[in-house]
């Protein structure tokens, strides 16, 4: 590895997130303050739906703005005598169908070990292991997160009430199409016949050495352009 | 430069409008001057776009920070390749782009066509003209990259980081490449329809056209898989993200047509339906651009929302309505002369093809506007996400699969018995030893015992076909076997190029199957210390933390984590995931961190290390093994060459050579189906 700084190589986490905090919200201020000092009124591009200039920077997804306020805690009273159910290759697993609340359209796992900035997959995934610990099941606890969230804490709707016509319309969609081309399919081969019937063709069979017809057979296949 | 480029933009409104009043003026008339007017207008639009374009390049290049767009999407310490791309990084500077794409794709059609095509022309120049109108409108009014700040910012914002990778620079244009021109097919499709010259005329003038939009959108979509695999850190490619998603129908949709186009110019059926897929390939890419640019879906992809979602909104309706209008109003005249014969034939499987595509596409397009549907009629937001199309595609998917060999098995007209039997039997056979080779090495997800045996039957069906036509040429001219592949190809590049596509298709597929193999570890590693976990192939692999560092980079403070890496015992290198903190000149923080992640590639799988962050003195790491990654890149590269191939400029003089062809005088197709 080249290019080490030295004494500060290792920074935690939370101290990195304190140290970017803390000088983002610097650059805020500066950014503000110039802002005021220029007499620029600034809010209306805001508004105007532009990405925010130097200085304004808010945390940010890779959707736009972090909604950390979207994140609500997800607790249940341990179950007497809790042990866990959920192993940890099953938890991840379960993480993989909640959806992330910050506003990325991650899943709760994917989230956690990929986006560095995002606060909710982290808190989510600490709701997850506290209901695990509290001897809930993989069930149990998805229903937990859909009574708090709503059906937008999984990344599948339920097949169930109007969800079902969700699932149901693209198969029905092929089944239609299916039925319907195969009623044009015997409409024209049955229409086809009864004009091949009115005008019978005779097709003189082909005579010829095998060496002739393989030749005969490249030179139509080769026609197929 | 900068002010010239402002006013080209305006000028170029102008001269658009003045496009589409002569044109329609002149195909109304019969005028020659309005419509040399119109097609005149044609080049100046472009030339105004060029300005308008050198212009804010200029205005990049130069650092202007006065100018909204600039100050939004760069910053003075953004690499100068960066700089050139963040041209099309923003809403308004991606529509400049695209406006600048499609005037020159407009002059082409007029160049390449003016001695041709001239009843058609006056017609598709005054669409086109409509379309570059509504783009130059919606830049002058809604979304104006020369639209000026009120005072100037010391310094840019730059770039998100994420855009800056050689991936993004490159998929963004590739994909508008493909999406852009499919604009020319749908102009000729309504100039035909308000002519009423609906034979083979306006197929012939789309096909290269219709080809190049295909290739351009499916290199665009695997640029797009390759920069989400190596930027996003999700390891993985595709996520059925909204834009990913409107980005697909299109290119279904254009890959039904160009499956079903062969039917129309061989026994001229299918000429609504022609029309039809058409005119969606390009509604369908209007469709995307408005989910893009109006933020009305959430998205990774969505540039910030805004109100030219009302444009395209707009916009999208009027070219429903009017496609629609239009085609109804011309319904007889779009019946064909004759009929599928059997429905076991080759026809009747490019339409089974087409169903599959088409339903694929609609099944898409649901997923993507099932949350807006549910939530107007519920009131409760939810999420479609990857498990909902995985759900409903696979399936679908597979069974286009099934048709991509069935396809080329069956004769034109009507298939026989004995014709079936002597086709399948080498693709059925391959297929069947696929799967037991599988299950014999123990997988058993279903899905993918399927996937693989159909990909075993497809390319059993492309090796037959090469060696027939190989074997055909040897036996005729005495050809050595590498000439006459290459003769073969060379003498029916559409049909071979078309194979070779199918080829890519079966590596896809049979890449996108191992991804149900993928595994992810979370790992916590002290320095120095090493941990052990197995890949889905059973081999054992350590991973040993060699330490974190930190360092300034061009325009960037990066941490990054070194492990070293052993499989079974043996030595494989090392990987790297880095943390990258961008900053403005002055060293403050521009965006959140982002991550570098660090790929391993083999052909059986790829290692997959993404650096999450460090807690006390470890380093916390994702490492996913996902199974046959590199498989997908060289499928998606198989494709691009088959589509190249297919699209190479044939001269009549060599297929006459080749003896394969047959001259028949207009409408001669259709004589001998219908006797």
């Amino acid at each position: 590895v080249t290019g080490v700084k030295g004494a500060d190589a290792n920074v935690s986490r939370r101290a990195f997130l304190i140290r970017s905090g803390a000088t983002l919200a610097t650059g805020a201020a500066s950014g503000i303050a110039t802002a005021v000092a220029t007499g620029v009124a600034i809010i209306p591009a805001l508004l105007n739906g532009q990405q925010p200039l130097p200085g304004q920077v808010p945390p940010a997804t890779m959707t736009g703005p972090m909604d950390d306020s979207a994140l609500r805690p997800v607790r249940r009273d341990p179950k007497p005598g809790a042990v866990p159910v959920v192993t940890p290759e099953r938890r991840d697993a379960m993480e993989r169908g909640l959806k992330c609340q910050c506003a990325c359209p991650l899943d709760v796992f994917t989230c956690r070990t990929t986006d560095f900035a995002c606060p909710v997959s982290p808190a989510m995934h600490r709701d997850v292991n506290r209901l695990i610990e509290g001897g809930y099941t993989e069930e149990e606890i998805v229903a937990a997160f859909v009574e708090t969230y709503g059906e937008r804490a999984l990344m599948a709707p339920r097949a169930v009430g109007f969800n079902r016509v969700g699932y149901i319309a693209p198969f029905a969609a092929l089944g239609l199409a299916g039925a319907g081309v195969a009623i044009l399919l015997r409409r024209w081969t049955m229409r086809t016949r009864a004009v091949a019937a009115e005008n019978p063709v005779q097709i003189a069979q082909v005579d010829g050495t095998p060496d002739e017809l393989a030749r005969l057979e490249a030179a139509i296949r080769g026609g197929e352009r | 430069v900068i002010l010239i480029g402002e006013l080209s933009l305006w000028v170029a409104l102008l001269m658009a409008a003045w496009s589409v009043t002569t044109s329609f003026a002149g195909a109304v008339t019969g005028r020659k001057e309005l419509v040399s007017s119109g097609e005149r207008a044609t080049y100046a639009t472009f030339l105004m776009v060029i300005l308008a374009s050198i212009g804010l390049w200029t205005a990049i290049f130069t650092h202007d920070f006065s100018l909204r767009y600039v100050a939004s999407f760069t910053s003075s310490n953004l690499p100068t390749a960066y700089l050139f791309s963040s041209f099309w990084g923003g809403q308004a500077g991606s529509l400049l782009f695209w406006a600048l794409i499609l005037t020159a794709f407009c002059s082409i059609t007029v160049v390449t066509n003016r001695n041709t095509n001239r009843a058609l022309m006056p017609w598709v120049t005054g669409v086109m003209g409509v379309v570059t109108l509504f783009f130059v409108a919606t830049l002058c009014f809604a979304s104006n990259p020369f639209e000026r700040l009120d005072f100037i910012p010391a310094d840019g914002r730059g770039m998100n980081p994420q855009l800056q990778n050689p991936g993004m620079a490159i998929h963004p244009p590739t994909l508008y490449l493909g999406l852009i021109s499919t604009t020319i097919p749908f102009a000729f499709a309504i100039g035909a329809l308000l002519t009423r010259r609906l034979d083979r005329e306006w197929l012939v003038a789309v096909r290269r056209w219709s080809l190049f939009s295909w290739l351009f959108l499916s290199v665009g979509i695997l640029l797009g898989m390759w920069w989400a695999y190596v930027e996003l850190g999700w390891s993985g490619y595709w996520a059925w993200d909204p834009v990913e998603n409107s980005s697909l129908l299109p290119w279904l949709t254009s890959t039904a047509f160009l499956h079903s186009v062969m039917i129309q110019e061989k026994r001229g059926m299918l000429r609504k339906w022609n029309v039809v897929l058409v005119a969606s390939t390009f509604l369908l890419s209007i469709l995307g651009t408005f989910i893009t640019r109006s933020g009305v879906i959430e998205s990774v992809h969505s540039f910030a929302q805004s109100p030219i979602g009302n444009w395209f909104m707009g916009f999208l309706i009027f070219s429903i309505a009017t496609t629609a209008w239009l085609i109804t109003l011309r319904l007889r005249d779009l019946e064909a002369p004759v009929h599928l014969e059997s429905m076991v034939s080759r026809e009747a499987a490019f339409l089974y093809n087409n169903v599959a595509l088409v339903v694929m596409a609609f099944s898409v397009l649901w997923g993507t506007l099932f949350p807006i549907l549910s939530e107007a009629v519920r009131g409760e937001k939810i999420t479609v996400g990857a498990p909902f199309f995985l759900t409903v595609n696979i399936p679908l998917g597979l069974f286009l699969l099934f048709l991509t060999g069935v396809g080329p098995l069956i004769a034109w007209r009507r298939a026989s018995v004995s014709n079936l039997k002597r086709q399948f039997a080498v693709p059925a056979s391959a297929g069947v030893v696929a799967g037991l080779f599988v299950l014999a090495l123990g997988m058993r997800d279903g899905y993918a015992v399927i996937t693989y045996t159909l990909a075993g039957f497809v390319a059993g069906t492309i090796f037959q076909e090469f060696a027939k036509g190989t074997g055909a040429r040897r036996k005729m001219y005495g050809e050595g076997a590498a000439t006459a592949l290459y003769r073969l190809i060379a003498r029916n590049r559409r049909r071979y190029g078309g194979y070779i596509v199918h080829g890519g298709i079966v590596i896809l597929f049979a890449a996108f199957a191992g991804m149900a193999f993928k595994t992810d570890h979370e790992l916590n590693l002290d320095p120095g210390e090493s941990a052990t976990l197995v890949d889905p192939y059973g081999r054992e692999w350590s991973f040993t933390n060699q330490g974190v560092s930190r360092f300034d980079q061009l325009n960037r403070q990066v941490e990054a984590i070194t492990l070293e890496l052993a499989m079974d015992g043996r030595p494989k290198g090392v990987l790297s995931s880095e943390k990258r903190q961008h900053v403005d000149r002055l060293g403050r923080p521009t965006f959140d961190p982002s991550t570098d992640v660090g790929i391993l590639t083999e052909s059986r799988q790829d290692v997959y290390l993404v650096f999450t962050g460090m807690v006390g003195e470890g380093a916390e790491v994702r490492i996913s093994f996902n199974p046959l990654v590199v498989w997908v890149w060289i499928g998606g590269a198989l494709l691009a060459l088959g589509g190249l191939v297919v699209m190479w400029p044939q001269a009549d003089r060599a297929r006459a050579e080749g003896g394969y062809i047959t001259v028949l005088k207009p409408g001669a197709e259709y004589a001998g189906a219908a006797k």
